[in-house]
């Protein structure tokens, strides 16, 4: 006579920070049913709900019991169980012990000895209510705190407990708290307690105390809201996807309102605006048909949907209040020339122990003359470069920057403008921090991307040097992003013709000339090392086959640039020949398995048969052929001039035994071998591309 | 706004109304009601009514306001928004108490902001303080986007777990009084109206000061003199503390710190440089607050309190 029963558990808390509340209510979807099952309570879907102040676990069909259980362990075999007397021996003891039962409880059943348990039904009401303390324990959270005089963690102070099967209370306990059936309502709009009568009913009862608690659905209202107001302006909001989450995190009873600003501040670069907005205040800005900002903006409030007339203008003081900072701090700054900030740097530290911002100018100006210089840069390029270089961090000390960090590089560039500069200087400092992300676009001008592949080098080098470059998990400067950046404009379709290793020497002489200890070379192998390694990352990512890029690394490659066209030329003849190239990796490591490196190359021409002949001469022609290749950087002929090899060396060892009897003969044709693996030498290792043997 | 415009100005209450409801309210919750710190500090944590009585296992509650410096923020009087002095009003209640954020929300009642019209708002702003090697959990609040209030559980002060946990709340008490009576400029903010009409604002009282300071902290300040200030109170900070005095030692760290401030300000102390002086002040607090567990709180010096942070 088993009934089904529907579980309610409401965890009730101070507001729960945004993102942390997102990621409590995806774990909680894992942890409650596996909560559930781990005590083997029956029970039917699970769903889970949040809200700032909140986070619900729902479960239906709830059984009374959990099953009754008859668990059977094989043991050992009937000849170890029994000694000769047919006592259980020590092994049999053990075992019994082990799930127990007692050694006389064994049963034996085809040649073994079994433990047999009946675990009887246990009543759910009695597992529940630790399984739910549990729930709360095992929260992860990415930062915890205690309150009161309570020992306890949790994300925020826990100020109620929910929990009812059915109409019954189920007794669960925390931090002083013990479970009821009362949750509590909106701050505002249903204020104070709110009876459940039973679990069915827990979620209609906090909807009707004015709270949505889901996520999505919070979000979906935001959605909708936001599709009105765009209907009643006529203009387009932005949602960026984390502004969004935690505007969606950061209410109960979401209502989207329309704010207005004065459009005399629609002069301050848009950029400051909507960092203003979006940054600090969580508004969404709306922008015309063409893209422009306008002078509305959404909020998305918390409070009372009849208060929105005072709500909408007490944050339009806010912005106001804002802006005219922003405005107070963009006309100031414009007084000076960009040029007039670069001095009052060296208050910034880069970094403690490799000195200030204005000595990473000095450094990021001369590394940019370094690669204007390789680049073969025009005068008035190389020249832009190098004040692009020199202006690139100027606007940190401005008002504007200090106060809306995520404009750095746009404001300077505007104020460079405003100083007189050339718009390709001005456009460089906007875009010397690109690429920000994985798959953002590189600065747009080759004077950009010097002044960045310089700025980010520098950063790279200097944090190596004094032993911070990124372990594991940890790289607190995104040094992996910036190498990444750095190779994207090393190798994309407006690459730097720009060698890494020199420049890589340049900027760590320009740390060791600041009077920064460190050992170069160690150093520089290190830096070298991180980005091959960070481009075999990006190899593998593009899907380049694995031993493909082993082949290429293996004969010792230390540019980026050239690791990346020899991996995509090789990968690319052998999906066009797969087989030739099979062959020719399978003949190249059987030549270097028999190959006798002492024997030297120099083998004795007279003593060649007619396909060691062939074989020679091919190895002959293509050595000059492959080295000519290499030289004029042209990969993909080297390997065209290798694949010619496959024939003849296939010929060879189909034809010829090696291990010929007469010792002269097989000393040649080792030499001939050896011959034949050296030309493989500059190009890959082509044994790492060999089919394994067998 | 229309709020704000449909209450005239004089009936909006006046910064020193705002000051003493809140005085009152929160003597009414069994707060010590203190009068301001007589030493110069950067905010009101830094009072020892707060930093000091954070450590330890008594029930303390107290609420005051402290005029807190800042040097760098001066801007002659000219900014409507930022000030070198400025008010806080701070609350501090060991162990916090259950309904800590309703007698909160009470006291935004208390001064005339009726929250039942109003998007009050706990945002996530935890807080730590490398100086006073502190560090807590809580919300910046908001009332309809504008940030009034710094909410927070404190977890350690000077390396030290606080238990029971004090909760510790900021109100910047300009920015509320030009929010409730709707004022753009701090130095129009009425302080005080008379029966009469007569009226003092905050600029009445204050924006000389402004100018002053200003011009003392960016310019006329006697670099030298502080320098040796700063480590003639180092030493003696270490020298009451050698004598087992906490509590005056802990006003030369204050005297430090200001200071610093002060140098800071003139532009003297190199980016650097600046560590070294903010590690030689956390070295100074944290001994105050080792000396103050054992000598106050009775706790042997070896039980000092992990320093990092719980994940």
């Amino acid at each position: 006579m088993a009934s089904l029963h529907t579980l309610a558990f409401e965890i009730g808390t101070e507001e729960i920070p945004a993102f942390d509340l997102d990621q409590a209510t995806k774990q909680l979807e894992k942890l409650a049913p596996a909560a559930l099952d781990g005590a083997r309570i029956p029970h039917g879907a699970v769903a889970v709900y949040s809200s700032p102040r909140r986070l619900i676990v729902m479960a239906s069909d709830v059984a009374d019991e959990t099953e009754a259980l008859v668990e059977d362990y094989k043991g050992p075999s009937v000849k170890i169980a029994f000694d000769e007397e047919g006592n259980p021996t020590k092994a049999a003891v053990g075992f019994a012990r082990g799930k127990g039962v007692d050694a006389s409880a064994l049963e034996v059943r085809d040649g073994y000895v079994h433990a047999v348990k009946n675990v009887p039904a246990q009543p759910v009401r009695e597992l529940l209510p630790s399984v739910l303390e549990s729930l709360i324990t095992d929260i992860s959270w990415p930062k915890s705190c205690r309150w009161g005089v309570r020992t306890e963690y949790f994300s925020r102070p826990v100020r109620w407990l929910v929990a009812l099967l059915d109409d019954e209370v189920v007794p669960v306990e925390f931090a002083g708290l013990t479970s009821d059936r009362t949750t509590r309502g909106h701050r505002v709009l249903a204020p104070g307690e709110h009876e459940i009568d039973t679990a069915a009913r827990l979620l209609d009862v906090v909807r009707a105390g004015f709270v949505v608690p889901s996520q999505e659905e919070r979000e979906r209202i935001i959605r909708e809201g936001v599709a009105a107001a765009e209907a009643q302006t006529g203009a387009r909001a932005e949602l960026p996807a984390k502004t969004l989450l935690e505007v969606t995190n950061l209410c109960e009873y979401p209502t989207v309102l329309v704010g207005t600003f004065d459009e005399e501040f629609l002069q301050v670069p848009e950029e400051i605006i909507v960092d203003a907005m979006l940054m600090h205040q969580r508004y969404f800005p709306l922008y015309d048909a063409d893209g422009k900002l306008t002078n509305h903006f959404l909020v998305v409030s918390n409070g009372d949907p009849k208060a929105a007339s005072v709500i909408t203008g007490g944050n339009e003081r806010v912005v106001r209040a804002r802006l005219s900072d922003a405005k107070f701090f963009y006309d100031e700054d414009r007084k000076r020339p960009l040029e007039s900030y670069v001095e009052k740097l060296d208050t910034v530290v880069f970094q403690e122990q490799l000195g200030t911002v204005r000595a990473k100018t000095d450094r990021i100006v001369a590394l940019a003359d370094h690669i204007a210089a390789v680049a073969q840069f025009s005068d008035a390029d190389a020249a832009d470069a190098h004040r692009a270089a020199y202006l690139c961090k100027a606007d940190l000390v401005t008002n504007a920057v200090i106060e809306f960090t995520s404009v750095q590089g746009v404001m300077g560039s505007y104020y460079a403008e405003a100083s007189g500069e050339n718009d390709q200087v001005a456009h460089a400092i906007a875009d010397h921090y690109r690429p920000r992300f994985s798959g953002d676009e590189p600065p747009a001008s080759a004077v950009g991307r010097a002044v960045a592949m310089a700025d980010k080098l520098d950063t790279i080098c200097g944090l190596f040097a004094v032993g911070q470059g990124p372990t594991g998990s940890s790289d607190p400067f995104a040094l992996r992003r910036s190498a990444l950046g750095i190779l994207t404009m090393l190798l994309g379709d407006a690459s730097l013709p720009v060698p890494l290793v020199p420049a890589v020497d340049a900027a760590l002489s320009a740390y060791a000339a600041q009077g920064i200890d460190f050992d170069v070379d160690a150093v520089r192998a290190e830096v070298v090392d991180f980005f091959i390694t960070r481009t075999k990352v990006m190899l593998r990512d593009e899907g380049n086959a694995a031993d493909t890029i082993d082949a290429v690394l293996a004969v010792g490659v230390q540019e980026p640039a050239e690791f990346v066209l020899r991996v995509r030329a090789l990968e690319r003849v052998r999906a066009e020949e797969p087989e030739a190239f099979d062959d020719l990796a399978t003949a190249y490591a059987r030549a270097n398995n028999l190959r006798d490196a002492d024997a030297g190359m120099d083998f004795d021409e007279g003593m060649l048969c007619e396909v060691e002949h062939a074989l020679s001469c091919a190895v002959v022609q293509a050595e000059g052929r492959v080295a000519r290749a290499l030289e004029a950087d042209d990969y993909a002929a080297a390997l065209e001039e290798l694949a010619s090899l496959r024939k003849p060396v296939d010929l060879f060892f189909e034809r010829i035994m090696v291990m010929d009897e007469d010792l002269a003969v097989r000393a040649n044709r080792m030499k001939l071998l050896n011959r034949f693996v050296s030309v493989f030498k500059d190009v890959a290792d082509f044994g790492k591309m060999a089919k394994q043997a067998g | 706004m229309a709020l704000n415009e449909e209450k005239a100005p004089q009936q909006a209450p006046t910064f020193q109304d705002i000051i003493m409801n809140l005085q009152r309210y929160w003597a009414s919750c069994g707060c010590v009601i203190l009068q301001p710190y007589d030493n110069e500090v950067g905010a009101g944590t830094n009072a020892p009514a707060t930093t000091l009585r954070s450590l330890g296992p008594d029930t303390w509650r107290t609420a005051y306001v402290q005029g807190c410096r800042r040097p760098t923020d001066g801007r002659y009087g000219e900014n409507p928004n930022r000030t070198q002095f400025y008010y806080q009003f701070q609350v501090l209640m060991k162990p916090s108490p259950d309904n800590i954020q309703d007698l909160y929300l009470g006291s935004l009642r208390a001064i005339g902001i009726d929250t039942d019209v109003h998007d009050v708002r706990f945002v996530e702003d935890d807080w730590e303080s490398p100086t006073l090697g502190a560090w807590g959990l809580g919300w910046e609040v908001w009332i309809d986007g504008m940030e009034v209030t710094q909410f927070t559980y404190f977890q350690q002060v000077g390396g030290f777990e606080c238990s029971p946990v004090p909760v510790e709340i900021a109100y910047g008490l300009e920015r509320l009084t030009m929010y409730i009576q709707g004022v753009d400029s701090m130095f129009d903010i009425v302080w005080a109206c008379g029966d009469d009409g007569v009226v003092f604002t905050y600029g009445d009282v204050y924006q000389e000061n402004e100018r002053q300071y200003s011009a003392y902290n960016f310019e006329a300040a006697d670099t030298d003199f502080l320098f040796q200030e700063f480590n003639d109170r180092e030493e003696e900070c270490q020298r009451t503390l050698a004598a087992g005095l906490p509590l005056p030692a802990y006003d030369s760290v204050l005297k430090c710190c200001h200071a610093f401030n002060l140098l800071d300000a003139r532009g003297v102390i190199s980016a650097t440089e600046r560590m070294a002086y903010i590690l030689r002040v956390r070295t100074l607090a944290k001994a105050c607050c080792a000396s103050y567990m054992e000598h106050v709180v009775g706790l042997k010096p070896a039980e000092e309190g992990e320093e990092a942070h719980r994940g």
